[in-house]
């Protein structure tokens, strides 16, 4: 890939920056992002659940533009912030690739670029997104995202416990983790028949160390995915960028993320579309990168279904997807887990909105915000799955009269820790099949969801 | 003490740092009003009123790092006109996310609201090596170390950190306080500690009592 050649270019940013404390990097953000809410016009209406304004999504990707180059991004471990000119912005995403192929053999599938209401096909990711999992079933969770024919490709959960012990990161630990990832993972997709299947790497590998060793001989496939992040808000540092600069070596799908925060740095909705864009167009300028992900979180609950961010993700992505052709992915991260009606409203609400706003790839889903363990199972991203397929080509009103029905049921629950039951009690583990309570409320929730008008 | 809470209040607001300030010590020399009493039933009353506008996510980080920011200056500039050292610092908190996490978004937010809420703040940043937090108690006096933990991958630095402090006899010197997405109050007792936050609100509160 073309943008590859800027490697060293990237890397001598981080060496030869302004030297910066922090948190004047940080008021930086705080005062540009203000200040460009106000010149750009920038507004959140509460009346829609999603952003439909076609010339608001472009002024967002003219504004994110403009704070890319006055503020640059922060290297953590060299105190310096790095700078970046328009020009060189734009020349990078027209190198970035616009599809990327994942997996192999009957396995294969291909990324492509998309744009708001777009009839492309989403490709859509099975997983527990990092959260921990019990090493005895690990296996059998990851199975549960494998054997989904609506999944294209899976990603891991964090171990736990493994071997008898609770891991520490950046440790032998670590290593040892990564590598059983593998041998699980392994498993999952050899039992779900899916050899072929693309993983996403290095869900246990917190810190660069596991990654660099389970991408190197005998590890993670070349037809597999390697992540990296960016830490918001707008700061990277030499762990995320060894990663990087390992899997620009090595040939490696690059896929990564930004996180921003909601009510943080940033401020509110207008704020964060505005920054949550910014990031993710500097995710494969600085990183080089293939996917990029956006799942901005709010802070007391953690997940990413208010609907004041469901609204900034749409305004966010159409931004991106109107006016680059990047390869955006946007992660359901909803505060409902398994054996909750709320879970899946959420699901609902956040992959129809990254459908029709034009993210390529569906991430989902990262159930009970990610941190309640063993509480994931494949059916919720089945159905994550099957309303993005659904949402394929829907206009965005339509959209938004869907998830603005979804948001009445699922609202009055965040915040109140709505974390269902663990896998173990809501999947029989020899038929890998889920139990009856739980397969009925997938299908009511899916006549209802039928009902408010979703194609399926 | 409404009009002064009102005028303290629309600078915060506007974001005029210098200019709370100002107002604070127009208040003392020009309206007489003792400067503990003006930390005590303004800057504290306000103080406490963004706080929960911030818990309601009415207000956000930024504004709430702007109010601590004139807070810290406000009680700097009084400080010349209070003799003896007064309770108004409640205590000294060494505050950072513990090994290999670099997750600071709300270690921060609890750091900003302990400091509008009177209490002196080391911040260690993050990625803070459980020594780290044992040198503090031992060369700054803190009061209370506070670590937050987004990852259970860090959670057993935390615990590791507890037990340098039992080991090295500093464990009495000090309270612990534990937070972050997978922490929960089981495992705070579990590991020993003196308390768990679920947010920035409940930290408060945990220090408060703790100190009391
Ligand atoms: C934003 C985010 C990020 C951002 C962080 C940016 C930043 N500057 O902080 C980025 C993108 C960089 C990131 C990176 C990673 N992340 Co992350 N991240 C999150 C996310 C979505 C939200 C965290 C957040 O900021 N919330 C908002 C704040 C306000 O809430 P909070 O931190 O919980 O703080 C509040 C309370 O907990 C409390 N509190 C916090 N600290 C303290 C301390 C004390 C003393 C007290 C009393 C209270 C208290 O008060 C705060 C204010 O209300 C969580 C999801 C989640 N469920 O938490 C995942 C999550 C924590 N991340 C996770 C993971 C796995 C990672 C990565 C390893 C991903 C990867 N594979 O590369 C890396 C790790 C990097 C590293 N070395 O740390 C996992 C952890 C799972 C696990 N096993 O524990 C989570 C749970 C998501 C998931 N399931 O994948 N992440």
């Amino acid at each position: 890939m073309k943008n590859h050649s800027r490697l060293l270019k990237i890397l001598r940013k981080t060496e030869t920056g302004e030297i910066m404390e922090d948190k004047v990097f940080d008021k930086l953000v705080t005062a540009t992002v203000k200040e460009l809410v106000k010149k750009y016009d920038i507004k959140y209406n509460k009346e829609d659940a999603i952003n439909m304004d076609d010339d608001l999504a472009d002024r967002i990707f003219e504004a994110a533009l403009e704070l890319n180059t006055r503020v640059g991004m922060y290297c953590i471990s060299t105190h310096r912030r790095m700078e970046f000119t328009r020009e060189e912005i734009l020349d990078a995403l027209k190198w970035a690739p616009d599809h990327v192929v994942y997996g192999a053999g009957l396995d294969q599938c291909t990324v492509r670029s998309r744009e708001p209401e777009s009839t492309i096909p989403v490709i859509n990711v099975g997983s527990p997104y990092g959260t921990p999992i019990n090493e005895e079933y690990y296996s059998k969770i990851m199975e549960s995202y494998a054997q989904e024919p609506e999944i294209d490709t899976i990603y891991g959960g964090t171990f736990n416990e493994v071997y008898g012990v609770k891991p520490k990161t950046h440790s032998p630990w670590e290593i040892l983790m990564t590598w059983r990832e593998i041998e699980l993972t392994y498993t999952a997709i050899q039992r779900a028949n899916r050899p072929g299947l693309a993983i996403g790497t290095g869900a246990n590998s917190v810190s660069e160390v596991g990654s660099l060793t389970t991408t190197s001989f005998g590890g993670f496939r070349q037809t597999d995915w390697h992540q990296t992040c960016f830490i918001s808000e707008l700061k990277t540092d030499y762990a995320n960028l060894m990663r990087m600069t390992h899997e620009v070596k090595s040939g490696l799908i690059i896929h990564d993320f930004y996180n921003p925060i909601y009510g943080g740095l940033a401020g509110g909705s207008e704020g964060l579309a505005l920054i949550a864009t910014a990031g993710v167009m500097m995710l494969p300028v600085v990183y080089l990168s293939t996917t990029h992900s956006m799942a901005p979180a709010h802070p007391f609950f953690n997940s990413n279904t208010a609907p004041e961010i469901v609204w900034s993700i749409s305004a966010a992505q159409q931004a991106l997807t109107r006016n680059t052709h990047i390869l955006t992915t946007v992660m359901t991260s909803p505060s409902g887990g398994p054996l909750t009606e709320c879970l899946l409203y959420e699901c609902a609400a956040i992959a129809t909105m990254a459908s029709v706003s034009g993210a390529s790839r569906i991430d989902g889903v990262r159930s009970a915000v990610g941190v309640e363990v063993n509480h994931c199972t494949g059916l919720e991203s089945k159905f994550n799955a099957e309303c993005a397929n659904a949402a394929l080509g829907m206009s965005r009103k339509q959209a938004n009269e869907i998830i603005k029905q979804c948001e009445e049921r699922y609202v009055e629950f965040l915040g109140k820790q709505p974390i269902g039951k663990p896998f173990q009690e809501v999947y029989d583990l020899t038929l890998m099949e889920p139990i009856k309570e739980w397969q009925d409320m997938y299908l009511k929730v899916k006549d209802e969801v039928r009902k408010m008008g979703m194609p399926f | 003490m409404d009009k002064l809470f009102d005028n303290l209040m629309s600078f915060v607001q506007e974001g005029e740092i210098e200019a709370s300030i100002t107002e604070a010590k127009r208040a003392v020399e020009e309206d007489g009003i003792d400067a503990v009493e003006y930390l005590q039933s303004v800057l504290a009353p306000v103080m406490n009123n963004l706080g929960d506008q911030f818990s309601r996510m009415e207000i956000f980080l930024p504004d709430l790092m702007v109010a601590a920011e004139a807070a810290d200056g406000i009680r700097d500039e009084l400080m010349q006109y209070i003799e003896v050292a007064s309770d108004a610092q409640k205590g000294k908190v060494v505050i950072g996310t513990i090994s290999g996490d670099n997750h600071d978004i709300g270690k921060k937010m609890v750091a900003t609201l302990l400091g509008v809420n009177g209490y002196e703040i080391l911040d260690l940043g993050t990625d803070v090596d459980p020594m780290a937090f044992v040198n503090a108690v031992k060369r700054d006096k803190v009061d209370v170390v506070a670590m937050s933990s987004l990852l259970s991958t860090s959670m057993p630095f935390v615990s590791e950190t507890i037990q340098y402090l039992v080991a090295m006899g500093l464990r009495d010197q000090v309270k612990v306080v534990v937070g972050g997405g997978p922490v929960n109050p089981e495992w705070a007792e579990e590991i020993g500690a003196d308390g768990y936050g679920h947010d920035a609100k409940q930290a408060v509160d945990l220090l408060d009592r703790l100190l009391a």
